[in-house]
């Protein structure tokens, strides 16, 4: 269970950070509904990219 | 009746002061974390320092070593720096998990609010000691080596999100294991007593989720150690971040 929330939580953060800034940006560029389409997008592959690298599934960035 | 949310309700003890019409009370769950901290500093201020230790002192020294030995490999001899920041958390987090898993109390980290404050504390901590630290070169972070210069500033922006993500993911997965957690204890120990009032067919039945609301217990109790010790080496890796950033 632990684990599983682990990851899941990494996923899910990854996409809100992503659809906030999307969210924030057409509010203020009025770019609206771009900037979420493309940064939900972008939350998605951070979202990704997290869980991967907490699974070490990838060695990550640099050595330790 | 049933109401396994409960025990996460705050109630007010006293009010402590009323700032620009906001009330600032104490609550019970100042109580429980005034009492972690007050445990903390007895075990640590109370342990002695003699040369043979004692229970008490064997505890306090084996912390020390454990939280110590987490910052050295996760973080280098750079890190100890830190190590007043990261054995504090670590204690804190332990402490008020260790009391949460007795029946009748109040589990501190059940919180998003705590929890994601204690994760912000960390996130800004190695905002400000990166840009100190390493300047400018800080952004290095941001810019993994060996990538074509055509996909570098999607990548970038992949990695600037993944990084503000971080206080989500670290505060979340605390709450949220406390908090199903001890939803799951409740549960089935309510299904004890509903069982029990049924008669003795009931009581028969009462076995099966007494002996697993047995097994949870030590199962929380792990977890309660588990998460602080996660907690504490995803701080470790976010400082070790901010005294190297780049590769």
């Amino acid at each position: 269970m632990a684990r599983g929330f682990r990851l899941s939580s990494e996923l899910v953060a990854g996409v809100a950070v992503g659809a906030v800034i999307g969210w924030g940006l057409d509010q203020l560029l009025s770019t609206s509904p771009w900037g979420l389409i493309v940064f939900f997008m972008l939350g998605f592959a951070a979202g990704v990219l997290n869980v991967v690298r907490s699974a070490g599934v990838v060695p990550d960035k640099k050595p330790r | 009746m049933i109401d396994p949310i409960h025990q996460f309700n705050i109630e007010k003890i006293f009010t402590i002061a009323n700032i620009g019409g906001y009330e600032i009370a104490f609550t019970n769950s100042t109580a429980y974390m005034l009492l972690s901290v007050a445990l903390i500093s007895l075990l640590m201020l109370g342990a002695g320092r003699k040369l043979v230790p004692g229970r008490f002192q064997s505890l306090a020294e084996l912390s020390y070593e454990f939280v110590a030995n987490t910052v050295r490999s996760s973080a280098g001899a750079e890190g100890m720096k830190f190590f007043p920041l990261v054995f504090s958390l670590f204690m804190f987090i332990c402490v008020s998990n260790m009391i949460g898993i007795i029946p009748y109390t109040f589990t501190v980290s059940s919180h998003i609010i705590v929890t994601a404050a204690l994760a912000l504390l960390v996130f800004f901590t190695v905002l400000v000691y990166g840009f100190y630290k390493n300047g400018l070169k800080f952004f290095k972070l941001f810019v993994p080596s060996g990538i074509p210069v055509v996909i570098l500033p999607l990548v970038v922006l992949i990695e600037i999100i993944s990084f503000l993500s971080r206080p989500i993911s670290h505060s979340v997965r605390l709450f949220a294991n406390m908090l199903a957690g001890h939803i799951t204890l409740k549960v089935f120990a309510s299904f004890v007593t509903m069982l029990g009032a049924m008669g003795v067919a009931g009581w028969a039945g009462a076995v099966l989720p007494l002996s697993l609301t047995v097994a949870l217990t030590a199962l929380e109790l792990l977890v309660a150690f588990l998460q602080a010790y996660v907690f504490t080496i995803l701080t470790c890796i976010y400082i070790n971040d901010a005294i190297h950033p780049g590769h």
